[in-house]
């Protein structure tokens, strides 16, 4: 019994052959500054699901209808893309661009949607003197975001876990899609964003 | 008809409306539901207009793409037209399900937005500007909207467009922006044209047209709040996002800001303040965590004035002062939203809803929003 509970124990970190990984991400919404994402994967045709999980933010405001301040709406997101040195004027580096999506008033629509860090499009850090700098990790603030799932990770200014980085090596080691920019089809890796 | 008929028929005649007369009287004892003070929407019906009491739309008031960012219809200055944004869904999207899940493939056309035009006059109702929405009536009735490079609203596009003008409702419309965005149109704050652009991850910027091709950044990473009613000063709140969340007043002509206020160190309960609020003499109404909060702007300050708590702590949209004592706004709710209805000396909100047994139209269900138009100065006002 003891061995088999072990046994047990052990698959939740158990490297399968990572190429046969079916995975996903889950957001979990608490609060804005301190939410839960995952990645949960299962080598098919087994149900077993694994799941890694990395503290994240989402917004302003709970109200999941309000633009540019409301926590991402709940339900199923497809995946429209992902890039390692993405390059936009609020959104850089390592990020997963997802759907847009309805919220529950059934007309509201979130729009631009990453999840993503505060950091360069090289992944580095740009840390200045101003309180808080877009592209430099600073403190437990910077999980707040205009609707975005955010993931926190170290800078020169402050000790955050690398959770960014270990989610991007988790997504790609364990079923994530291995291309990078713009996806053409329609991705099987999807995101489920639920309280 | 035999008389054996005919009087039990009477007396069931007279009995039965005997009971109506009595249901009826126990009717009209009630008294009418409550209705927020102001021009409203609940579905296709707008209520509370001057000189039209119920005015049935062609479609649905509703703006996906801007939320209430913008107002989701406008009553012209001169009180003839009520412009408001239509969406028409191409193709059933479930926001339960994936896009993939749904068969939804990249660039498949889901929606097109318009914005249409009700004539008080004629009581005409028409398309103005096809794969448009957001829009704003200058005092002299020019009008500004935001218009998409194509009509249709598609699956992972962006929607990018330009913002265009017309100097009157049949004028020719002229494109006041360089390069297409994603753009939202705010309001006048006098001659000045108020745009959100839309940016990665929902960031707002807030910039000021003075023309065609005069574009400037007013602020950065803000929300309107307001535009002071002499159409010079416009208040911007900053969330926590980028720093401690705080309020800016702005000059309207070159963006100097002449007052601002740390949120943070106010009540608590305000929390974060959000944007479409209103602005009456030297007091503005802002969305808050609590509810509705009260600033006074006046003399180079930014004041906490007050708070009015909404009932059970939902957030309150859009709140809009109704005279010195009222202030009204509106909360989501399952059966598409409801009015809160504040009164500023007791601080006290009552929530109603209008119409309660109104039902959606075209998909979408009955929404409640008010009515306004956030531009100013207008008439009357310096």
């Amino acid at each position: 019994m003891r061995i088999a509970l072990f046994a047990a124990l052990i698959l939740c970190w158990t490297v399968g052959p990572a190429s046969a990984a079916n995975g996903w991400w889950t957001f979990e919404r608490n609060t804005n500054l301190n939410s839960t994402l995952s990645w949960k994967w299962t080598y098919p045709p087994s149900p077993v699901e694994y799941t890694r999980s990395w503290r994240g933010g989402s917004g302003t405001a709970m109200d999941e209808c309000e633009i540019g301040r409301g926590w991402l709406p709940s339900g199923w997101y497809a995946q429209k893309g992902h890039w390692d040195h993405y390059e936009g004027s609020k959104v850089k580096g390592r990020v997963w661009w997802i759907q847009d999506k309805t919220c529950r008033d059934g007309s509201t629509r979130r729009t631009e949607l990453f999840i993503h860090s505060e950091e360069t499009s090289s992944n580095g850090q740009s840390c200045s003197s101003a309180y808080d700098d877009p592209f430099c990790w600073e403190r437990e603030s910077d999980y707040y975001s205009n609707g975005c799932i955010k993931l926190a990770r170290p800078s020169p200014v402050a000790s955050f876990p690398n959770d960014l980085g270990a989610a991007h090596t988790t997504f790609h080691d364990y079923g994530g899609k291995a291309a990078h920019g713009a996806y053409d089809t329609a991705d099987a890796n999807e995101l489920y964003v639920y309280s | 008809m035999t008389a054996r008929l005919t009087i039990p028929l009477f007396l069931f005649l007279a009995m039965t409306a005997s009971a109506c007369g009595s249901a009826r009287t126990e009717r009209g004892a009630q008294p009418p539901p409550p209705r927020p003070p102001a021009v409203y929407t609940v579905g296709r019906t707008v209520l509370g207009l001057s000189g039209h009491d119920r005015l049935t739309l062609a479609a649905p008031p509703v703006t996906p793409l801007a939320g209430w960012l913008s107002p989701v219809a406008v009553p012209s200055p001169d009180g003839r037209y009520v412009a408001y944004n239509s969406w028409r869904e191409l193709r059933e999207d479930d926001p339960a399900l994936s896009w993939e899940d749904q068969g939804i493939a990249p660039g498949d056309p889901l929606a097109r937005p318009s914005i249409r035009l009700h004539d008080l006059n004629t009581d005409s109702d028409s398309v103005f500007a096809a794969g448009a929405f957001s829009l704003a009536w200058r005092g002299d009735g020019a009008i500004a909207y935001f218009k998409g490079a194509r009509r249709d609203y598609r699956a992972g596009v962006r929607f990018i467009g330009d913002v265009f003008v017309r100097e009157s409702v049949h004028a020719p419309a002229r494109r006041w922006t360089q390069k297409g965005d994603r753009y939202v149109v705010a309001g006048w704050a006098g001659p000045t044209l108020l745009v959100y652009r839309m940016r990665a991850g929902e960031a707002l910027d807030l910039l000021a047209f003075d023309g065609p091709g005069k574009r400037r950044l007013l602020a950065s990473d803000a929300g309107l709040v307001a535009i002071s009613p002499d159409g010079t000063g416009v208040l911007v709140e900053h969330g926590p996002e980028t720093g401690p969340p705080r309020l800016d007043l702005l000059a309207a002509s070159n963006g100097t800001r002449l007052a601002s206020l740390d949120v943070t160190t106010v009540d608590p309960s305000v929390g974060v303040v959000g944007y479409a609020g209103d602005w009456q003499g030297s007091f503005v109404a802002a969305p808050s965590a609590a509810g509705v909060a009260i600033f006074r702007v006046a003399e180079g300050r930014i004041e906490l004035a007050g708070t009015l708590r909404a009932p059970s702590g939902v957030g309150v949209a859009e709140p809009r002062f109704v005279g010195p004592s009222r202030v009204t706004g509106w909360t989501s709710s399952e059966s598409g939203g409801a009015f809160i209805d504040c009164d500023r000396v007791s601080g006290r909100c009552a929530r109603t809803e209008p119409l309660p047994t109104a039902r959606g139209a075209q998909g979408f269900p009955a929404w409640r929003r008010p009515v306004y138009n956030p531009s100013r100065p207008q008439e009357g006002e310096a």
